[in-house]
């Protein structure tokens, strides 16, 4: 089954094929990330009229990649939420629209659930159930991935994103976007054990994040002892970059330690994080629990990881009607295919 | 214009609720100004639970997502306009549709826009990072009856922290 994935929940248009919710034919991301901007944030022309643009555009590009023309479709999933609405609406009416006009079953899928599945992509892909770490510039939330459609959240965060604190720290140092990838590569050459920050762990053995008071210990230390050297720098940016991998692998070990389960899986865009990883695969070694990571090329927002969700739930025998509608926020937890949200 | 202290993140959105049980029928736009980490988020948590947003959405920071929504006796509408250059960029986002939507429309970063862009009335909050113990938070109303809402939120808070 051939699945046409479309998303536009928010900087990126991406559209993709995917065969039985596996095999990537194409993967195509209208990204914006090249646009610099003033503010170390993506350059928010990420605007509805940006994705009315290039949805088109992008579609036909990922048939085109996947050498396959409409006929080849056999089935369609769109980013139903969370997101930006105005967003959302670009690529969820193009997809009802697309379904529509070819007779095709469609389904809204969650963006979240979206990433939670990349996994799923991955060489070689998790057995369920397993405990997985969503990471990324909007959310940063664990979940207990039972079986396929079936999942809960186990915590999330209380503030801030891991991924934002990212930023917004490169942002203080004057380091530029994406702020995730510059830290990464200048904290592995700093010293970690120069500024100890606090760790934000809240209760260790509950699976709730904050970062805010991070980044504002990171902002204040800053202020008070302006960084000099490249060194400096360096140091900063891995005496932050070890406070947050600390809590982020104690946290998801924790969680797949309390529940018995063997399997962890790291997804969202902060997966793609070098430092991140390579302590979450040692210190999970050390325990005994297999380690699962999305491919890069899916860490960030993509459409193959909605196609392979949406194949699933039109597998299963779900499918959206005309009527259905975006939403910009779900409830914890959230649910796949969650109808709940609050609308427009 | 009050200028109160918060001694906590917990005053801080206890000074949330207040305000936010003030608002019934009436939507109203909140421009949060400051610097990071000088409690704008933790302030909007507690103006969701003053406007009976239930437990179940986790309000937490809008820079990436920009805009969150909230069901609440009126619908809330938390903003960050960290991430955007200019005017162009927030009429992008429909930033000016919601100003006229009746919600509470809590906007941080609100300073990235001329004051002229803030339909009246509106109430501007500064928040200021004086100490590693203790923030400013500093209410100004703009345009009829706001003064008075602020001062009625204030006391209410006051009663509530010193109690």
């Amino acid at each position: 089954m051939n699945v046409l994935g479309i998303e536009s929940s928010c900087d990126e248009t991406a559209a993709a094929v995917v065969v039985d919710g596996r095999r990537i034919l194409s993967s195509v991301v209208a990204s914006q990330i090249a646009v610099h901007h003033p503010y170390g944030g993506v350059v928010p022309e990420l605007a509805s009229r940006e994705h009315v643009e290039a949805i088109a555009p992008v579609v036909a590009q990922a048939l085109a990649e996947a050498g396959l023309t409409a006929d080849h479709i056999d089935g369609v999933a769109v980013t139903q939420g969370p997101g930006l609405v105005g967003c959302l609406l670009v690529g969820f009416c193009f997809a009802k629209a697309y379904a529509f006009a070819r007779g095709l079953p469609w389904v809204g899928v969650d963006h979240l659930a979206g990433h939670l599945y990349s996994v799923l992509l991955a060489e070689p892909a998790p057995r369920f159930p397993f405990v997985a770490l969503l990471a990324s510039g909007g959310h940063t939330a664990i979940y207990h991935m039972e079986a396929l459609g079936r999942y809960t959240m186990l915590g999330q965060t209380r503030d801030d994103a891991a991924g934002e604190a990212y930023d917004k720290v490169a942002k203080m140092l004057g380091l530029g976007y994406p702020g995730g990838e510059i830290i990464d590569r200048l904290a592995a050459q700093g010293d970690p054990r120069r500024f100890l920050f606090t760790r934000p762990y809240l209760d260790k053995s509950q699976s709730d994040f904050s970062f805010s008071g991070l980044k504002t210990a990171v902002y204040r230390h800053i202020r008070e002892y302006p960084p000099a050297t490249a060194q400096d720098h360096a140091d900063i940016a891995a005496g932050f970059q070890e406070a947050v991998v600390d809590v982020l692998v104690h946290k998801l070990l924790y969680a797949a330690a309390a529940i018995r389960c063997p399997r962890v899986a790291l997804v969202g865009g902060v997966a793609a994080n070098r430092g991140l990883r390579e302590r979450l695969s040692a210190d999970a070694a050390f325990k005994g629990i297999e380690v699962y990571i999305a491919p890069l090329s899916l860490c960030g927002d993509n459409a193959a990881m909605i196609a392979a969700m949406g194949y699933h739930s039109l597998k299963s025998g779900a499918s959206s009607s005309l009527d259905a509608d975006v939403y910009s926020r779900s409830p914890k937890p959230a649910a796949p295919e969650s109808k709940e949200g609050s609308g427009k | 214009m009050i200028e109160v202290t918060s001694h906590s993140p917990e005053q801080t959105r206890a000074l949330g609720r207040c305000l936010g049980q003030r608002f019934e029928k009436q939507g109203a736009i909140l421009r949060l100004c400051g610097d990071l980490g000088s409690g704008k988020t933790c302030f909007v948590q507690g103006l969701a639970l003053g406007l009976g947003v239930p437990d179940a959405y986790a309000v937490t920071s809008p820079t990436y997502t920009l805009i969150n929504e909230y069901p609440g006796r009126l619908p809330l509408y938390h903003i960050d306009l960290y991430r955007l250059a200019d005017h162009d960029d927030a009429d992008g986002i429909g930033l000016y549709e919601i100003l006229g939507y009746e919600a509470v429309v809590a906007v941080e970063w609100s300073e990235r826009l001329p004051d002229e862009t803030w339909p009246v009335p509106n109430l501007k909050i500064t928040f200021t990072l004086a100490h590693e113990d203790f923030h400013l938070i500093r209410l100004n109303g703009c345009g009829l009856g706001m003064d008075d809402l602020i001062r009625e939120a204030v006391e209410s808070w006051e009663g509530k922290i010193q109690g």
